[in-house]
């Protein structure tokens, strides 16, 4: 009988290619990177729930849950607001995958695995506003869109979960994308041409930023 | 390569570099310029005076303006596919190896033949198409047309797809200015030191506005010294952005305004990467429109002869670039402003002809500089030009007692004052207000959050400017919430404006009011006589401002000649309402990065990769790129692919991503009770570990929608929706739980691309399954019927959603696995499937069996079908409230005779059947009276060796067996076919549920 | 035109979908025909402040009653959809 193997592939796993890209004659201006390998699982509350599902995701992850456009951190977790009453949770190596999460909201939320849905792209660098505002109507001025400030908005015409995260070393911004898998491509290559004029420098993670 | 020498260039001066020479090309001659230049200038400083050849006369024109207002100096710009026509002369940067030519002449600029148009100009006047080609119809696109489009027009388009690149970019600010001249200036002054996010968009390359020709004291020292220092003081304010080569064109409601900046127009392409325009869409809290104004000709005779310029455009060539058009200039002015151009002209040591002025009361200092420099000043009109397409020759001059004089003279300069830039502050249907003391339209009142200022506000002096810019850029800051210290406004000294209007002076010979679309006095004199007096009409009828320059020049001088003919007054008149975009905006802008292959974004499959390594063909289904069919070598067409691939289904087994299809989860206590709602049937008693087929209504009782629903726990239902509808259906899903029924404790999440999802069909389906899921997973079909659903466990480690549901017919499964395992799941159901000849196929093979099972899919479910019509009637249940019950049940609905999905197959086995055909009872003519439905699906049935159909057909349930007539009046086919069951296929279901 | 989402701020108007009035109430279970159709066809042509259902497509999914003037685009009030989120409607 033979033998199957279930590897696991990125949606940008044909797309993306590591090393530079775009002007070579500018100090690279954006980096693109992919995070790969991460659990998301999607947490809306039940009717009425709110305020349970709020005390307890504080005492899951330590942190209360986004109300508001924000991502907030925790040691091993992420939450992502994503909408009313709902958030995203971002992490890594399983802890709180699908099967841990359903069992500690069951009496609260409703739960979907998403994390074959996304790809999370992030991007950073000192042209990453400039090139973002080509791509995003949203105004990410650094007094308009902290770090910390999330956003459901569209990408081309695509749904994105977007949220500032903390600052390179380097001082620099870096902004999260989490775009649907089947758009992931696609945007992808948008992204490139968007970057290209800027330089770019093309990574690939493991490490939630 | 000789470029000729710079006649026309003063020794010193102006704002252009001369340690960077440029060399450019005008109809094929070679020309010398600076940087700094533009091809205008450039052309002056070389002693170029005929620049092209009107639109319709074919007549010399030479260059009128310094600005984007140019009516004339129109010319194609590059070569190749960069050609682009009616490009600005005046607003296009030099460039070293620029490329130009004029346009509208054959065989050339000089010796135009079309220019016997103009013996024939008493045809060509107002309304002279719609008078002369009125019939017989068929001849206008023969004849009239093509004839026209020759003799007149403009440029000439590429006619290849353009190779730059173009984006667009979003902005944010609370104060948004347009223009860089003193009262723009003043106004970023003032909003950007009191804390305001700023953005200045100027349409110039170079900053400054009319400063940079009229200079002027500012604090007490040269406009140039002031522009400077305020240009440093802005860079110092980190959010005060100055985009110079951008127009602002347009304003959008809630502060949503459009500009275009021209990146890279000034070299002769865009550097690797870059783009050549881009768009903007700012967002603005506030707006100050700083303008400027648009000096106006005064309609006289030969008023188009090459060498009549604007007199704020010979300064501008003159002190700007060092640029003389003339070497003896007259003067013709009614206001103060005009005589500028004097003193210009003698700093630059030209000669003053005369000074033709139509106000009676010169003042006495311009008499004493006459009277010093040595030159006449005439009170009168000017009433002719002699001259040609070699420039001017001599002026003729009405005196105001009567008299008639003659300057000799090779160029005149004309000032009919200034009308503020009104377009801004009226693209909201806003319609500006009469100033009499400047006899110019300004603006009243503007959209929400804007304001005019300065010169665009009606105010002409350079103190006046700066102070209403500054003060409107402090309020404007402030009312968007920033209150810091705004220092001193600057300040400047007004000059005297002193205008006497005059718009029209009698004379013989053609007068031009738009230079562009050739529409004279007379004309505007003749639209009237016929009744076309009010401005809209007057507008269509003479086609004045109507030509890309959208009369910038033309349009009140026009209104003013109305007013006079018609007795009325000029406010009385009005004016057509404006629209944005201010100035021509390129479609490749506004399309941005969506053209070609980005024309769209789009959704991949998680098998994309594995099946373009199959060599798949793909089709565009929607934003999803799918596998159409998968060709082997040797195959000579698609459909000896795709019966290749439907026939190893129905003997074997094959596979197909069905991964773009809507999938939801529907979570939380009341998730039955909600699909019951949205369903016509009911899935509050599906059993966990079920699926079943749904169907879902509009509200108008018309099919919205179908799909399979299983049910993965109590409180968790599995929902698809066709390819076509995922997002529509998420909506309708989202608005019944949002909107309709608040009350009920229901979730939806969109999951499509959470899962890859295959189809798994044929009768070694299960046998092929077992290879891949744990040996103590059971598929047998007690184990697991037709219409189970559950998790079962892979070998190798996943898990997987397994449901028994066929598209096909055959025995079939869909597998889902989380999106990422997708490319290893078809990779190990091509190794599982080895054995038993598993074979992917595509959209085309899935499509053929769906039509030999009867199956309706989208051709059926087009929004006009109910379910009785797709025979579905007996799922909708009775005994619940659902989205389309009662509409559904209206009597045109459920009429008996209603055209419903019917079987056809072609009489004659061997003839190709086609959709949209037309059916018509045999034996009588086809006709609109006897129509009785229509072909909606067809394909080749391989497994009936015979094309087959579904068709939309009246009482067609009724008459199977009967005859019918295809009737295909687009193809021009016409045959004979049977009405049958729709299901060929297993009609009794034996397969799919063995 | 921008629309100040309740949840999300202000946005771009590509970001949402237009559904329609919002005025008429969807008829219960067992209303007659005539009422339906009221319901689904008839609708007033408002000059002016009009109820209107948007739906924030391209944002949090949630569906807004905005009254907008139909002669202005002048946006006056946007509120969420009753059961937007977790509402505790008709509980």
């Amino acid at each position: 009988m033979a033998e199957f193997s279930w590897l696991s592939r990125s949606p940008l796993e044909h797309a993306l290619v590591v090393g530079a890209h775009g002007a070579r004659d500018v100090a690279s201006g954006i980096s693109l990177t992919e995070v790969r390998n991460f659990n998301l699982i999607q947490i809306m509350a039940r009717r009425g729930k709110g305020a349970e599902l709020a005390s307890a995701a504080t005492a899951r992850f330590g942190v209360a849950a986004p109300a508001v456009p924000k991502a907030v951190s925790a040691s091993d977790v992420t939450l992502i607001w994503s909408g009313p009453d709902q958030f995203l949770v971002l992490s890594k190596s399983g802890k709180h995958a699908m099967d841990i999460l359903s069992h500690a909201f069951s009496q609260s939320a409703s739960l979907s695995d998403q994390s074959h849905a996304r790809a999370l792209i992030s991007v950073a660098g000192a042209k990453a506003r400039t090139m973002l505002a080509k791509l995003s109507s949203i105004d990410l001025h650094p007094t308009a869109f902290p770090i910390g400030a999330a956003a459901a908005t569209s990408i081309d015409h695509t749904s994105v979960n977007f949220w500032r995260g903390n600052d390179r070393p380097d001082g620099q911004p870096v902004f999260n994308v989490l775009v649907l898998a089947s758009f992931a491509e696609s945007l992808w290559r948008t992204m490139l041409d968007a970057a290209a004029e800027y330089g770019v420098d093309i990574g690939l993670s493991e490490e939630l930023g | 390569m000789v470029s000729h020498a710079q006649s026309h260039r003063l020794e010193s001066g102006g704002l252009i570099d001369r340690s960077a020479p440029l060399n450019f090309r005008f109809d094929g001659k070679t020309f010398a310029g600076f940087q700094g230049d533009t091809l205008a200038s450039a052309l002056i400083a070389n002693g170029v005076k005929l620049v092209g050849r009107s639109f319709k006369y074919h007549r010399p024109r030479g260059i009128l303006t310094s600005g984007s207002e140019e009516p004339n100096a129109l010319v194609e710009l590059r070569t190749g596919a960069r050609r682009e026509p009616n490009t600005k002369a005046t607003t296009t940067e030099l460039y070293d190896g620029l490329e130009a030519a004029s346009q509208n002449r054959w065989p050339s600029l000089r010796h135009d033949l079309m220019a016997v148009n103009q013996l024939f100009s008493p045809i060509f006047v107002a309304g002279f198409y719609y008078k002369t080609f009125m019939w017989p119809a068929k001849f206008w696109e023969a004849i009239y047309e093509p004839a026209i489009r020759r003799a007149a027009g403009l440029g000439r388009a590429a006619g290849v797809a353009d190779p730059d690149h173009y984006d667009k970019a979003w902005a944010y600010c609370d104060v948004l200015i347009a223009g860089s001249g003193p009262a723009g200036l003043g106004a970023a002054l003032a909003a950007g030191r009191s804390g305001a996010r700023v953005i200045l968009c100027e349409e110039d390359f170079a900053l400054g506005g009319r400063l940079l020709a009229d200079g002027g004291t500012i604090d007490g020292m040269p406009a140039a010294e002031w522009i400077s220092g305020t240009l440093a003081e802005l860079a110092t304010l980190p959010d005060v952005g100055i985009m110079s080569r951008t127009t602002l064109f347009g304003v959008y409601d809630g502060g949503t305004y459009g500009a275009i900046e021209r990146v890279n127009d000034h070299l002769p392409s865009p550097p690797e990467h870059q783009v050549r325009q881009r768009l903007w869409r700012i967002v603005a809290k506030r707006c100050v429109v700083a303008a400027g104004a648009i000096e106006r000709p005064i309609v006289f005779a030969g008023n188009d002869t090459p060498g009549v310029m604007m007199a704020s455009a010979v300064r501008t060539y003159v002190a700007r670039y060092a640029a003389t058009p003339t070497r003896r200039i007259a003067l013709f002015t009614n206001n103060e402003d005009g005589w500028r151009t004097v003193e210009t002209a003698l700093g630059a040591g030209l000669q003053i002809a005369a000074v033709v002025d139509a106000r009676p009361d010169v003042s006495a200092a311009h008499r004493a500089l006459a009277g010093k420099t040595g030159f006449p000043v005439l009170n009168g009109s000017v009433s002719g030009v002699d001259g040609g397409k070699d420039g001017v020759r001599k002026i003729l001059v009405a005196l105001a007692g009567g008299a008639r004089a003659e300057v000799e003279a090779d160029g005149l300069a004309v000032s009919g004052g200034w009308n503020p830039a009104v377009g801004l502050t009226s693209y909201h249907r806003g319609r500006p207000k009469w100033q009499d003391d400047i006899s110019a339209f300004v603006p009243d009142g503007a959209p929400p959050g804007m304001v005019a200022a300065g010169a665009a506000n009606g105010a002409f002096g350079l103190g006046a400017c700066l102070r209403q810019g500054f003060a409107a850029g402090a309020a404007a800051a402030q009312s968007a919430g920033h209150n810091g210290n705004t220092g001193t406004p600057p300040v400047a000294d007004d000059e005297a404006f002193l205008l006497t209007p005059l718009w029209h002076v009698a004379g013989k010979g053609k007068a031009f009011v738009d230079y562009q679309h050739d529409v004279t006095a007379s004309d505007i004199e003749l639209a009237q006589r016929e009744g076309f007096e009010s401005v809209e009409h007057l507008k269509r009828y003479t086609t004045l401002g109507m030509a890309t320059d959208q009369g910038k020049t033309s349009n009140v001088a026009g209104l003013a000649i109305m007013a006079a003919v018609s007795g009325k007054s000029i406010p009385e008149t009005g004016t057509t309402i404006y629209r944005p975009p201010y100035l021509p905006v390129a479609i490749g802008a506004f399309a941005g990065h969506h053209r070609d292959e980005n024309f769209h974004a789009t959704r991949l499959t998680p098998s994309h990769h594995w099946a373009a390594e199959q060599g798949a063909v793909f089709v565009d289904t929607g934003l999803w790129k799918r596998a159409q069919w998968y060709p082997r070598a040797g195959e000579k067409d698609w459909l000896e692919s795709v019966t290749r691939e439907v026939k190893a289904v129905r003997s074997g087994v094959g596979f197909c991503d069905v991964s773009t299809l809507g999938k939801i989860d529907v979570h939380g206590p009341d998730a039955g009770a909600f699909l019951d709602r949205v369903y016509i049937n009911t899935f509050s008693n599906l059993a966990v570990g079920k699926a079943r087929y749904g169907l879902m209504l509009r509200e108008d009782g018309m099919v919205y929608d179908d799909g399979t629903t299983s049910r993965l726990a109590e409180d968790h239902y599995f929902l698809t929706t066709t390819t076509a509808k995922a997002g529509p259906v998420m909506q309708h899903l989202e608005f019944c739980r949002q909107v309709l029924f608040p009350e009920l404790d229901v979730q939806l999440t969109s999951v499509s691309d959470q899962w890859a999802q295959f189809s798994v069909a044929g009768p070694s389906a299960r046998a092929l399954l077992k290879q891949l899921v744990e040996e103590s997973e059971d598929l047998s079909n007690e184990g697991f019927p037709f219409m189970g659903a559950r998790q079962v466990a892979l070998r190798g480690g996943i898990r997987a959603r397994l449901f028994r549901i066929s598209f096909s017919g055959e025995m079939a499964f869909e597998i889902s696995v989380p999106a990422r395992f997708g490319n290893a799941l078809v990779r190990n159901l091509m190794l599982a499937g080895k054995q038993f000849g598993a074979t992917p196929y595509g959209t085309e093979a899935l499509g053929v069996m769906r039509i030999e099972k009867g199956h309706v899919a989208g051709p059926e479910l087009n929004g006009t079908t109910t379910a009785a019509d797709l025979g579905l009637a007996k799922m909708m249940s009775t005994k619940k409230d659902f989205i389309g019950r009662v509409m559904a049940g209206r009597e045109a609905l459920a009429a008996a005779d209603r055209q419903v999905v019917v079987g056809i197959k072609p009489t004659d086995k061997t003839r190709r059947l086609r959709s949209g055909a037309h059916v018509i009872p045999k034996g009588e003519i086809p006709g609109s009276a006897n129509d009785q439905g229509y072909v909606t699906s067809v394909c080749f049935s391989p497994t009936l060796d015979q094309w087959i159909g579904l068709a939309l057909v009246e009482r067609g349930r009724e008459r199977i067996g009967e005859i019918v007539h295809a009737h295909d009046p687009l193809r021009g086919e016409s045959y004979d076919v049977e009405l049958c069951n729709p299901v060929f296929y297993d009609p009794d279901g034996g397969r799919q549920r063995g | 035109m921008r629309i100040v989402c309740p949840f999300c701020g202000e946005r771009e108007l590509g970001e949402f979908t237009y559904l329609g009035d919002a005025k008429p109430a969807r008829p219960a279970a067992g209303a007659s025909e005539d009422d339906v159709f009221d319901y689904v066809y008839l609708r007033d042509n408002i000059a002016g402040a009009m109820s209107e259902h948007w739906y924030h497509a391209g944002g949090c999914r949630a569906w807004l009653k905005v009254t907008r003037n139909t002669l202005t685009h002048e946006i006056s009030s946007v509120e969420p959809a009753a059961g937007v989120g977790a509402a505790k409607v008709g509980a």
